[in-house]
C-alpha cells in the first residue's frame, strides 16, 4: 500500500515536471516565432515533440498489463527514451528475470515501421514455416521462431501498430502460451494512444 | 531470420525514399487488374456506357477546377491547440498540432530559403514555377527545398534537404578526410570547396554535373549542372548561391 502511493506521488511529479518543460518549451516556440526566429521556434517544437513522446511512453506503461502468465512486471525496470525522428520513441518492459524473462518493447512513430504493415500483407513473407500471420486485438501480427535450439524453440511476436511496432519475446514458452500472452496487450488502447 | 528482418526493414525504407517507384509499381497493379478485368468481358474503363444514363460521365475526364487553396497550417493556432490538449492528456492531439505547427514554420522556411536566391545564375533565369517546398515536419525526411534555374537546353537544378535525420550520416561521409577518391584516367568524382564549405562534385556523361554541400549538422544543399560545359562553369554558377544565408535561415552553424 505505501509502496503504491509511492509510486502514485514520483508519477504524478514526473507529469508535474513534463507538463513545465512542456509549457516552457511552448513559450519559447511562440516568442521565436513572433521575432521571425523560424528555427529556434522549430528547435522548441521538436523539444515540445520529445517531450510528449516521454509522456505518452510513460502512459503507455501505465496501460500495459502487471501479469505475463506466471510473471510479474518489474516495473522498476520500465524505460522511455525519445529520440528525434528516424528511430522513435522506445519504449520497454520487462516480466520476470532470468531465463524465463519476458520482454515487450515498443518503438513509436518511426517511419521505416509504417510499411510493415504492407509486408504482412505479402503471402509468401508472412507464412513461412518458422513464422505465421495472427491476430492480436483485431490487428495483424507475427508469431515466429526465434534461437538456434530446433527441439524447444522460442518464440517471439511482432506487431506493427501504423507507425509503431510492438516485439514481445517470451523464452522458454510454448508457441500457444506466447500468442495467449501477446493477446493480452491492449493493442486498440495503445493505438489510439500513439495514434 | 535477423538477415531477413534487416532485409526488410531495407525494404520498408526503399520503399519510403521512392515514392516514385512506389507510384510506379501501383501503376502496374492497377493496369494488370484492368487486364483481368478486361479479359473477364467486363466493360473496359475507357469505354462510356450508353445503355446506363446515370452513370453516363463517370469516366469523364475533369476539365476545370480552380484547385486547393493554399493554406499552410497556422502556428501560433496549433501550439494554443497543442497547449490545450497537453492540459487535458490528450497527448496524440497534442502531438499532431505541433507537428502541423512545425509544418507552418518549415513551411516558412523553405519559402525564405527560396526568396534568398537569386533571380538568374550565370545567365539562367529562375523558373520560379518550379519551386518547390515539401515538408514532413519531423525526423527522416525533414524539409525540402526546390529551385530551377534556366530551360531544358541548359539547367540548374538546386535541391536542400534539412533536418532530416540521415543526413547526419551523410555529412559524416563527406566531412571526414579518410575517404579520398580513387583517381583512374577518367575521374568522375572528386572532393572541393564552395565558397569555404567541403564539397564532392560529381560528373556523369548522361546525367552531367553534380555538386553535393553538405551544410552544417543537418543539411545538404545538392546542384545539378545540365549541359554545363566545364567544371569551372559549373563551380562559378555553385558560387552564386549565398550560402551563409541559407545555413543562417536553416539554422545551420
Amino acid at each position: 500500500m505505501k509502496k503504491l502511493f509511492l509510486l502514485s506521488i514520483i508519477s504524478l511529479l514526473t507529469s508535474a515536471v513534463f507538463s513545465q518543460e512542456f509549457a516552457k518549451q511552448v513559450t519559447t516556440a511562440r516568442s521565436a516565432y513572433a521575432a521571425g526566429k523560424l528555427d529556434d521556434s522549430r528547435f522548441a517544437m521538436q523539444q515540445m515533440l520529445q517531450e510528449i513522446d516521454m509522456v505518452i511512453g510513460k502512459e503507455v506503461l501505465k496501460i500495459l498489463p502487471t501479469k505475463m502468465e506466471d510473471q510479474m512486471a518489474s516495473t522498476a525496470k520500465d524505460q522511455v527514451m525519445a529520440t528525434s525522428g528516424f528511430i522513435g520513441t522506445s519504449i520497454h518492459r520487462e516480466y520476470g528475470t532470468g531465463d524465463k524473462m519476458i520482454s515487450l518493447d515498443l518503438i513509436t512513430n518511426s517511419p521505416l515501421i509504417g510499411t510493415f504493415n504492407a509486408i504482412l500483407s505479402v503471402p509468401f513473407i508472412a507464412n513461412t514455416g518458422d513464422q505465421k500471420v495472427i491476430k492480436i486485438d483485431g490487428y495483424k501480427a507475427v508469431v515466429q521462431k526465434v534461437g538456434s535450439n530446433t527441439d524447444k524453440p522460442d518464440y517471439e511476436v511482432q506487431l506493427p501498430l501504423h507507425n509503431n511496432l510492438i516485439t514481445f519475446k517470451a523464452p522458454g514458452y510454448t508457441q500457444d502460451q506466447v500468442i495467449k500472452m501477446a493477446n493480452t496487450i491492449p493493442a486498440t488502447q495503445i493505438a489510439k494512444m500513439l495514434q | 531470420m535477423r538477415i531477413k528482418t534487416i532485409l526488410l526493414f531495407w525494404l520498408s525504407a526503399a520503399f519510403l525514399q521512392t515514392p516514385a517507384n512506389a507510384q510506379g509499381l501501383l501503376k502496374k497493379v492497377k493496369d494488370k487488374v484492368n487486364q483481368a478485368v478486361n479479359a473477364a468481358g467486363a466493360t473496359p474503363a475507357s469505354t462510356p456506357s450508353s445503355t446506363n444514363s446515370g452513370n453516363s460521365n463517370r469516366n469523364t475526364g475533369n476539365t476545370t477546377g480552380e484547385g486547393l487553396v493554399i493554406t499552410p497550417p497556422d502556428v501560433n493556432e496549433n501550439l494554443t491547440s497543442a497547449e490545450t490538449a497537453f492540459k487535458s492528456g490528450n497527448y496524440s492531439e497534442a502531438r499532431y498540432s505541433v507537428q502541423q505547427a512545425m509544418l507552418g514554420v518549415e513551411l516558412q522556411i523553405g519559402h525564405q530559403v527560396l526568396k534568398s536566391m537569386p533571380a538568374s545564375i550565370s545567365g539562367l533565369k529562375a523558373d520560379t514555377t518550379q519551386d518547390k517546398v515539401a515538408s514532413v515536419s519531423w525526423g527522416w525526411q525533414g524539409l525540402t527545398i526546390q529551385r530551377t534555374y534556366g530551360t531544358d537546353a541548359k539547367r540548374l537544378n538546386i535541391g536542400i534537404a534539412n533536418n532530416a535525420v540521415l543526413l547526419q550520416a551523410v555529412n559524416l561521409y563527406f566531412t571526414n578526410g579518410g575517404y579520398a577518391e580513387s583517381s583512374n584516367q577518367q575521374q568522375n568524382w572528386k572532393q572541393t570547396k564552395v565558397k569555404g564549405n567541403r564539397a564532392v562534385i560529381e560528373f556523369d556523361k548522361s546525367t552531367g554535373y553534380k555538386l553535393s554541400v553538405p551544410l552544417g549538422q543537418t543539411s545538404l544543399l545538392v546542384y545539378e549542372g545540365i549541359n554545363f560545359a566545364t567544371e569551372q562553369e559549373m563551380m562559378t554558377a555553385a558560387n552564386q548561391l549565398d550560402i551563409d544565408q541559407i545555413k543562417k535561415l536553416l539554422g545551420e552553424k
